[in-house]
């Protein structure tokens, strides 16, 4: 397996023919283009990515590609990816889900993975509502948001993904819209291509559940770019400045990029089992371990 | 001369009664003895009471033993906290820490008299031997080694290497408390000869383990590459024997944040192309259960191993049960066969792990091995395994001509589809936990979903045929049976031998395959009984209930069940045994008699 191609793909080399299930005018449509462009860019051939999800409208995703695909339960994307990523670490391993995926049942997983930091590209198609029960109050939605189970207003304040990923320490934190396709398959490149766990938070709307606000236009409204702001992707705590307005602003970019890549879990499992094996007597051996003299 | 000794010792946390009962079947096996050695805690983190039982013997051993030949108290308030995990009876020696004040006539055992009962002042002899009262355990090696005839030599060897690295100092001063002890029980002699007949095996080589190493290990040996899990009693040592080796052979093992991760990421390791396991006890079982569905739902091959604790929630997290049986069986919702194995040693743990790798391989499945804290935490010396032996199954890749048109769910003759992974050329597709096609693609539609249910819950047809799964001892065609299988299927060996030699006319089923039930193989063995006992530890009688479900029983084939940590004694399965015989023998005069 090379980890650089030769020969070159195109996006729709990266498309399946499964007819996605979205709504007409979803988000998700655009992401999954984005997606396509980002790795006809980088090449790695479709049989080399491996792309796991959690349960939502948006874990759909890694059907419509033609990289191997596993939709799996309610939250746990990031597990199993983690399990992949460590069994074959020559594999470009993407997960992908939505924001009540990532953040309200899986949400006691992303803190260990990016401590961990396995070389895993993370996704979250982030819309403030549950979409595929139809239109329930989801981790990300605003307070005072009125929905199908907050039918007099929510009580709870949001989650602040961006915020949340950059207190752990993750080494590449970006945000991205269907407001610009070329900038998120750009960005998308970017957090794959980083070696170590990279966060991608998608402002993707839904167009049957979303409040007004949070449609294109809206976004556009609110949209401003990071580098055009001159923000420094190295500054951490610049970072975490400009996180904090999630919800009223939509900056797009990279927020954070670590300078000095650390190297990653699945790296230093390669060093070690290489360290280990020289002198491991053959595993039909095993048992000598036991022998009492 | 005696073949077989059984001791158990308790003592508080800080007395290392447990580390004697290490030091005497480390020097037992040495000199080529078999021995079993099971330990019980007080669920406190250190101190609290502690026990352990080790059974000695010229002949393998079957299991840990009924009532005590002999009992070590090093105060009787320890003790008694074990109750029935350490039998007293009339044929037991009983040795008591003298500074207890109890009288020799006066000690706490109701309705019972020993055999012989003896105080030893054993802290004060460790004190003015060693120094210190922390020799105890020591003292009480020298007593064994004295009266009993085992461990001389070999248990100041042992303990010699293992404080040879602290000081010399501490070597002179343990020899001399051993020796005390010995000399006390020359001076002391019993009533009976209770010295153990030499070994007959002396010098030849052993192994010396208990069941959660040797269940890691197997699981390497089988090609596992892969380990995710989360710490919980009593199956913790399993993820640690593999951050110790796995990384040796190429594979990895992964501390996860909690059990749901543990077990993810041995599905995701296992999609991966690699053979993945974890390993977790009741409420992680409970909490793995939707992850076993997507196994099965996406028919990857993964090994989940269940150190059976008392239950349910916390329950008894240092004392063993069999009451995940229908956990085992039937958690995750949905129509799905997921097997079930059972160790009953830990000699066959090697074996079963081995045989759940290859049939989670070879029918892309979870796979359950249901072992249970006696046998996770128990040490056994066993003889050397013959790993060439065993078979190693692998899952059935696609060939060429598969990868034309790959289609990851294919319907087959035998309902095992060619199983891809990431990397492989040709061979992408979509696992899922939603219903698909043959190629993976997500499907609504019922009837799919019939066919592919029949497809997973078919496959497993031929595993049920598998008669190497059962143990079948006794004679084939008696009237009486009894059926155990796990921890307690060593108890009813040793109960099938004592009721044998008794004249009873009796066989015995140890099942190591528990689910799917293999009607044919029950079937085939009740068609000649009349009488007999499933013997479990479980208040529900779950083995039982899991039986009648699937089979007829015969109409005299009874429970025998209670709940955990109060283990099964040989002599009382044997008790009940002449009792369902007198049963059967009034019967029978009861047919003779003309009606009315």
């Amino acid at each position: 397996m090379s980890a650089n191609a030769t020969c070159e793909f195109q996006a729709k080399d990266y498309k399946s023919d499964l007819k996605p299930i979205w709504c007409p005018g979803c988000g998700d449509y655009s992401v999954v283009q984005g997606i396509y462009r980002a790795l006809a860019a980088i090449g790695r051939p479709p049989h080399e990515v491996a792309f796991i999800s959690g349960i939502g409208c948006s874990s759909r995703i890694p059907g419509y590609t033609t990289a191997y695909g596993f939709n799996t339960v309610h939250g746990r994307a990031l597990p199993i990816a983690q399990g992949i990523k460590l069994a074959n670490p020559d594999l470009m391993v993407l997960a992908a889900g939505g924001d009540g995926d990532g953040f309200s049942i899986g949400g006691g997983h992303i803190a260990h993975l990016i401590r961990r930091n396995i070389d895993i590209t993370y996704l979250v198609m982030d819309n403030q509502i549950y979409g595929l029960t139809k239109g329930q109050l989801s981790p990300t939605s605003q307070k005072g948001r009125t929905t199908c189970t907050s039918p007099y207003g929510s009580l709870e304040n949001p989650v602040n993904p961006l915020l949340y990923v950059l207190a752990y320490g993750a080494g590449f934190v970006a945000q991205a819209s269907p407001t610009d396709l070329a900038g998120m398959a750009a960005i998308i490149e970017e957090a794959i291509r980083f070696p170590g766990f990279a966060f991608v938070n998608i402002q993707s709307p839904c167009v049957t559940y979303g409040e007004e606000a949070q449609q294109i236009k809206g976004l556009k409204a609110i949209s401003e770019n990071l580098s055009s702001l001159g923000h420094n992707p190295a500054d951490r705590l610049a970072a975490m400045d400009l996180a904090q307005h999630y919800g009223e602003k939509l900056h797009l970019g990279v927020f954070y990029r670590n300078p000095e890549p650390a190297p990653t879990y699945d790296a230093l499992i390669r060093e070690r089992q290489a360290a280990l094996s020289k002198d491991a007597p053959p595993k039909e051996r095993i048992l000598d371990l036991f022998i009492k003299k | 001369m005696r073949k077989d000794l059984v001791f158990g010792m308790a003592g508080s946390g800080g007395d290392g009664i447990v580390s004697a009962g290490d030091s005497l079947l480390q020097a037992a096996s040495a000199e080529g003895y078999h021995g079993v050695m099971t330990k019980s805690f007080g669920s406190q983190i250190r101190g609290g009471e502690s026990s352990c039982r080790v059974r000695i013997s010229t002949e393998p051993v079957l299991n840990p033993g009924g009532n005590l030949d002999v009992a070590v108290a090093l105060n009787w308030e320890d003790f008694l906290k074990f109750g029935a995990e350490l039998p007293v009876a009339g044929s037991t020696v009983v040795i008591y820490e003298a500074a207890t004040g109890v009288p020799e006539n006066q000690i706490p055992l109701v309705g019972v008299t020993p055999l012989q009962v003896i105080a030893v002042p054993i802290a004060e002899m460790a004190k003015s031997t060693a120094g210190t009262e922390r020799a105890k355990n020591t003292v009480v090696l020298g007593l064994i080694a004295g009266w009993f005839g085992i461990g001389g030599e070999a248990v100041m060897k042992g303990i010699s290497k293992k404080l040879a690295k602290k000081s010399q100092e501490l070597v002179d001063a343990n020899q001399k408390a051993f020796d005390a002890g010995v000399v006390f029980a020359k001076t002391h002699p019993l009533k009976a000869d209770m010295t153990v007949e030499p070994s007959k095996t002396k010098g030849a080589v052993k192994l010396l383990t208990d069941g959660n190493d040797m269940c890691a290990a197997a699981a390497i040996f089988a090609g596992c590459q892969f380990f995710g899990g989360y710490p919980i009693t009593p199956s913790t040592e399993i993820m640690q024997f593999f951050t110790s080796h796995v990384w040796k052979y190429g594979g990895a093992v992964l501390q996860a944040e909690d059990e749901i991760a543990g077990i993810g990421a041995a599905v995701g390791a296992s999609f991966a192309g690699r053979k993945a396991m974890t390993a977790t006890s009741g409420p992680g079982l409970s909490l793995k259960s939707e992850m076993m569905g997507l196994a099965s739902i996406a028919e990857l091959p993964l090994v989940i191993v269940d150190v059976q604790r008392g239950g349910p929630s916390t329950g008894l997290p240092t004392k063993t049960e069999q009451s995940d049986f229908f956990a085992a069986a039937f958690s995750a919702h949905g129509d799905v066969i997921r097997p079930v194995l059972a160790p009953t040693s830990v000699a066959d743990i090697f074996r079963i792990t081995v045989e759940a790798f290859n049939i989670a391989e070879y029918y892309q499945t979870p796979v359950i091995v249901l072992s249970d804290q006696e046998i996770a935490s128990r040490k056994e010396t066993l003889d050397p395994i013959d790993t060439s032996q065993f078979k190693i199954v692998n899952r059935l890749l696609p060939t060429g001509s598969d990868l034309q048109d790959y289609k990851r769910f294919k319907q087959t003759e035998n309902h095992i589809s060619p199983i891809s992974h990431p990397g492989m050329l040709g061979g992408t597709y979509l696992a899922s936990g939603i219903e698909h096609v043959e190629s993976g693609a997500p499907t609504n539609s019922g009837s799919v979903h019939a066919r592919m249910n029949d497809k997973r819950i078919r496959k497993f047809d031929p595993l049920k045929e598998r008669k190497d799964l059962f143990e079948i001892t006794g004679n084939p065609d008696a009237p009486l049976a009894l059926i155990a299988w796990g921890s307690v299927a060593g108890v009813c060996r040793e109960a099938l031998q004592m009721a044998r030699e008794q004249g009873l006319d009796v066989k015995l089923m140890v099942p190591y395959l528990l689910y799917p039930v293999a009607e044919q193989t029950y079937r085939d063995f009740f068609a000649s009984v009349q009488k007999g006992l499933v013997v479990e530890q479980s208040h529900l009688a779950q083995t039982f209930k899991v039986l009648r479900m699937h089979l007829d029983l015969p109409k005299g084939l009874q429970s025998l069940a209670r709940s955990g940590a109060n283990p099964f004694l040989p002599g009382e399965i044997v008790a009940a045994l002449h009792h369902l015989l007198s049963e059967l023998q009034r019967s029978h005069e009861g047919k003779l008699q003309p009606q009315e």
